[in-house]
């Protein structure tokens, strides 16, 4: 009943008029046949139950608590592995099997893709106008494709630099880099400090950090216009930052490693890396990573992303959206599923309550919910969430991604696994640039040339 | 992943009497094999040329729905035309370059050292050779991957507290070679072995009354005795290479020097759950069946023409 | 033998050499399998701390523990899935591949060679070759992720009708077959309580072959499956080695997961020892 408590939520109030004699019913089976039609929960009084893949922080509480407190539709979640670490291969392959989920968590930058593929529902009849204005305008944007809805977003995911302080402090850096010029005469400190730190690391398997650096520097990889596409991977912007992490990978001043891999997790436990620059999600993702780590809690701080001119400026790293599966017979409880998971305060408390996620709602009247449910004692008490909502003002706008991300971040990360011998940022750059236009022609798509 | 090592000759002696099939009974017993065999092999390859011959286009932006058109033998010529399949033959080759000679030349001196008569504890170290062969793929990639881990793997920990720094990740290569030889050399230690110990007494018995010493005997005897078994061993060696597929994934997650398309068996796949592209992972599956049967064509004519010889010698 | 007297000291030198070679290649096989064994006792901090050889931090009831209780238990389920997928696809194909043996060795009929030909060339295709080729097939048909898209296409093994045509020479003398029938046994009742009985080392040897093989089977299982409850252990273990990116605590778990999927090899493997020897040297040694 909770659901309907919550004020201005047309769609719910709509599927809860439809269910209020439902409910009075004695629910008889468990198993969710009652998807006949799009609409809302057979008159039979059985709730409908959906299935849902995802893999983000804290998804499970949240389902539990949509569970515990809908009656007319019920969640079945099943945890999947992270997009690029198989989940994408996982979706695509159930979708093309006949056997997705209803309704499914991907990245922005994976939407354009998926639709693509055809996987993906479009739901722009289910999304009303007032729902729509409740996410940040950038969310939405980068929500809609062809001018139809295709998801309901669950974050943004402004950037953020996280470090260790008391590392940082024995290197004598007395506050977080604002600049890029900073971050690199700070790399030089800690190592000076100890041969054996360093202050970040480039990720060779996931573009996706350098992808949100570009965006940081005022790139545009794609541009949609009408019906013909441009690519301007290799653009001068997002060449200052190849010619910056080349220069930093030489140096050895950051280390190259796989994300989220066995080597990070250990040099991150063993003090060997002092910061990781991620977006507002790392919070939680980092906190969960080190929990088993003795004597981890109280080190790390959160602090802005530096920028080129020392002006805050961020691009997005990451951020998920729910999209529902083409093949769903349950789209509109799909929808009042995600719309209760992204825009009610219960949603989101459930989200963060559970201690892994510190992710930042793209509905922002929820990050007073978010803040409050946030456990900052691995952050030593600081309010991490007022750096994200900085950070997220600086968000710059007009960024797109194409409907051929899978094979972008490919090509660029063959090319970044050879960094060790012999490759550079720059070719992986040039490879992305061009497979990426053969794969638009290949498809049938005009490019600009 | 069975390696078909064995297989160099038919039956060459029948032990029974042949008989003409009465009512049917040997159709009956050979049917479920081929209905199965058909199905499973046959009718997949022929779907999937099927398939290779056809694109999906799209218009506008590419969110509408796409629409399948005949494309003949394009897709064929796209993988071809891909540096990044043709290299994944490239890494196959170097692949077989550095790990048959190493992984025959280590299980046939293990063979030849438990054929010495100086071996103890035979059964023992037969067992403990072929144990890896027990150990599914996967696991022994995951097994290894913390062993080529610095940091994590007390074996370069020792190596380094010694002095040598070794990266093993920045090199796949020799990394998956190592996982390979691991898993082979028992399975292969035992053929040869069994081949050994096959070899007339009579014949070693000359040898050392003309006086040649262990090492004499193993490899001017021991050896040429061996060799169709030898042959045999390296060519489907070969065969089972252009499968690589479960090692190499596991250890990208380590060591991202792996790329998408390492081996032809990757770049299929990847074509056909990362790109979506099924026309192009048929066609990269089919020319990699083609490359197997060429391969196995090879195969089948220079064992046969061994075992053939060697029957001969032997008679 | 008398040279061997004369040269005591060379011989005893060369002897030790002999076996301390073979005591190092085991060494070098045993040792990520020690590892293991070691490995699954230990935490997260102490995995990816690199101590995991010494002793000390017994965490191993604890691993046990989350093993079997992870994810709803379903680890035992992915076990329960493998021993189905390679045990009765292990069994019913090694009676498939003994029938065909036995058909092939036993009867004369047209075709025959071309047809054994034929099978020749399916040991020579790569599996892995054919994996994604009935993916796609099984997607057309409509059993993509089913049990059946991973239990049938394990029901083909060439090599094994090839092994089973060479045991049926070894095991099954002609004048019994031949004495069966002037008694008038039927063809299907000969091979059934006289042939079958015969053969059964080599049809254990098939079955372990075919065992091995499916239990190891990821290629397939993997584009085949997206369902987890359908999973064998392998794809299982390869899905939670994934989700250790961002959730650590998964990676004791896979460790202590793959010791348990390498037991009931390793004891197939001590137990019939005569069985695998014999399939290895069938061919290679005629």
């Amino acid at each position: 009943m909770s659901a309907s408590r919550t004020s201005g939520r047309r769609a719910l109030r709509l599927t809860a008029t439809l269910t209020a004699s439902a409910l009075s019913i004695t629910l008889l089976a468990a198993c969710g046949s009652g998807g006949s039609s799009d609409a809302a929960p057979a008159s039979d009084g059985q709730p409908v139950t959906i299935t849902f893949w995802g893999w983000a922080k804290g998804t499970k509480e949240v389902v539990d608590a949509f569970n515990a407190s809908h009656k007319d539709v019920q969640v079945n979640f099943e945890q999947i592995p992270s997009g690029v670490a198989g989940g994408y291969a996982k979706i695509s392959d159930a979708s093309k099997a006949g056997n997705a989920p209803d309704v499914f968590n991907v990245e922005y930058a994976a939407l354009p893709d998926f639709v693509s593929q055809g996987a993906v529902q479009d739901i722009t009849k289910l999304v009303s106008t007032d729902l729509k204005a409740k996410y940040l305008p950038q969310a939405v944007e980068l929500t809609t494709l062809a001018k139809a809805q295709w998801a309901l977003p669950l974050d943004a995911a402004p950037q953020a630099l996280f470090y260790r302080k008391d590392l940082f402090e024995k290197a004598g850096i007395t506050t977080a880099p604002q600049t890029w010029d900073e971050y690199r005469a700070d790399a030089q400190k800690l190592k000076a400090a100890n041969p054996n730190t360093r202050i970040g690391t480039f990720f060779p398997d996931d573009p996706s950090t350098f992808e949100a650096l570009s965006w940081q520097a005022g790139a545009h990889w794609f541009t949609g216009q009408q019906d013909t596409w441009s690519v301007d991977i290799n653009s001068s912007q997002t060449k200052s930052v190849t010619d910056y992490w080349q220069q930093m990978v030489a140096d050895d001043l950051v280390r190259v490693q796989p994300s989220f891999s066995q080597q990070w997790t250990a040099s991150l436990q063993k003090g060997e890396t002092a910061a990781y620059l991620g977006a507002a999600w790392g919070g939680g993702v980092l906190k969960s990573t080190l929990a088993s780590t003795p004597d981890a809690s109280g080190k790390w701080a959160v602090a802005p992303i530096p920028s080129w001119d020392g002006k805050p400026a961020s691009g997005m790293l990451g951020g998920s959206v729910f999209a529902v599966s083409k093949n769903s017979k349950k789209a509109k409880a799909a929808v009042e599923f995600a719309t209760w998971a992204t825009t009610t305060p219960e949603g989101i408390k459930a989200r963060i309550a559970s201690g892994t996620s510190s992710l930042f709602p793209a509905d922002p009247e929820l990050i007073p919910s978010a803040k409050a449910a946030f456990n900052t004692d691995f952050y030593g008490g600081q309010d991490i969430y007022s750096v994200f909502v900085d950070s997220s003002k600086s968000i710059r706008p007009g960024w797109t991604w194409g409907p051929t991300m899978g094979l972008t971040n490919n090509a660029m990360k063959d090319v970044f696994g050879k960094l060790g011998q012999g490759g550079t940022i720059q070719s992986a750059v040039d490879a992305a640039q061009q497979g990426t236009i053969a794969e638009l022609k290949n498809r049938g798509l005009k490019v600009a040339q | 992943m069975t390696d078909r090592t064995t297989g160099t000759t038919g039956p060459s002696r029948a032990a029974t009497v042949r008989r003409r099939g009465r009512g049917g009974a040997p159709a009956l017993l050979l049917a479920p094999f081929f209905v199965l065999f058909t199905a499973a092999t046959l009718v997949p390859i022929g779907y999937a040329v099927y398939l290779s011959l056809f694109t999906e286009r799209r218009s506008g932006l590419g969110f509408g729905a796409p629409e399948t058109v005949f494309t003949g033998l394009a897709n064929y010529g796209r993988a071809l035309g891909d540096p990044a399949y043709r290299d994944g033959y490239l890494t196959i080759a170097q692949y077989c370059l550095l790990y048959i000679p190493v992984m025959v030349c280590l299980s046939l001196a293990v063979a030849l050292l438990l054929d010495s008569v100086l071996a103890r504890a035979k059964r023992f170290f037969q067992l403990a050779l072929f144990l890896p062969h027990a150990v599914p793929g996967i696991i022994a990639a995951l097994v290894w991957t913390y062993l080529y881990t610095p940091g994590i793997s007390p074996v370069l920990d020792a190596l380094s507290g010694a002095g040598a720094q070794l990266d093993v990740l920045g090199h796949p290569l020799p990394a998956v070679v190592n996982m390979a030889v691991w898993e082979w050399t028992g399975y292969n230690m035992i053929i040869f072995f069994a081949a050994l110990q096959a070899v007339p007494r009579e014949v070693l018995e000359a040898a050392v009354v003309d006086g040649a010493g262990a090492l004499r005997t193993a490899f001017s005897i021991k050896v040429p005795l061996i060799k169709a078994s030898i042959a045999m061993v390296g060519l489907f060696t070969v065969i089972g290479s252009l499968q690589l597929f479960t090692e190499p994934v596991i250890l990208r997650g380590a060591s991202p020097g792996v790329t998408s398309t390492w081996t032809p068996n990757m770049y299929a796949y990847t074509a056909a759950f990362e790109r979506n592209d099924y026309g192009l992972a048929a066609a990269a599956s089919v020319l990699l069946a083609l490359a197997a049967a060429l391969l196995s064509y090879v195969v089948t004519r220079a064992t046969r023409g061994r075992s053939a010889r060697r029957t001969e010698a032997t008679r | 033998m008398s040279t061997h007297a004369k040269q005591h000291r060379p011989w005893a030198l060369s002897k030790a050499a002999v076996n301390g070679a073979l005591v190092l290649v085991t060494l070098y096989t045993l040792l990520p399998l020690g590892w293991l064994l070691t490995a699954s006792a230990k935490n997260t901090p102490d995995l990816l701390g690199g101590n995991t050889l010494t002793p000390g931090n017994f965490h191993l009831g604890q691993n046990l523990h989350d093993l079997a209780t992870a994810d709803g238990g379903i680890y035992w389920r992915w076990y329960l899935n493998s021993l189905l997928y390679a045990g009765g696809g292990a069994l019913l194909c090694a009676f498939i591949c003994v029938c065909a043996g036995y058909a092939f060795e036993v009867y004369r009929f047209r075709g025959k060679e071309k047809l054994f030909g034929l099978v020749l060339v399916g040991v020579l295709v790569p599996t892995t070759a054919l994996a994604l080729p009935m993916y796609l097939l099984a997607s057309e048909v409509g059993i993509v992720n089913t049990f059946w898209a991973v239990f049938l296409p394990s029901l083909v093994f060439p090599f094994g009708v090839y092994l089973s045509r060479i045991f049926v020479a070894g095991y099954v003398p002609g004048e019994v077959l031949e004495a069966a029938r002037m008694d008038g046994a039927g063809e299907l009742r000969t091979f059934w309580s006289i042939g079958l009985k015969m053969v059964m080392p080599g049809f254990v040897t098939v079955f372990l072959f075919q065992f091995t093989a499916i239990w190891n089977n990821f290629f397939l299982p993997l584009v085949m499956l997206s369902d987890t409850k359908l999973f064998p252990v392998s794809l299982g273990l390869y899905s939670w080695n994934s989700q250790t990116h961002a959730e650590p605590q998964f990676y004791p778990l896979v460790v202590t997961g793959s010791l348990l999927a390498v037991l009931p090899l390793v004891i197939a493997f001590v137990a019939l020892q005569r069985h695998w020897k014999a399939g290895l040297t069938a061919g290679s040694v005629k």
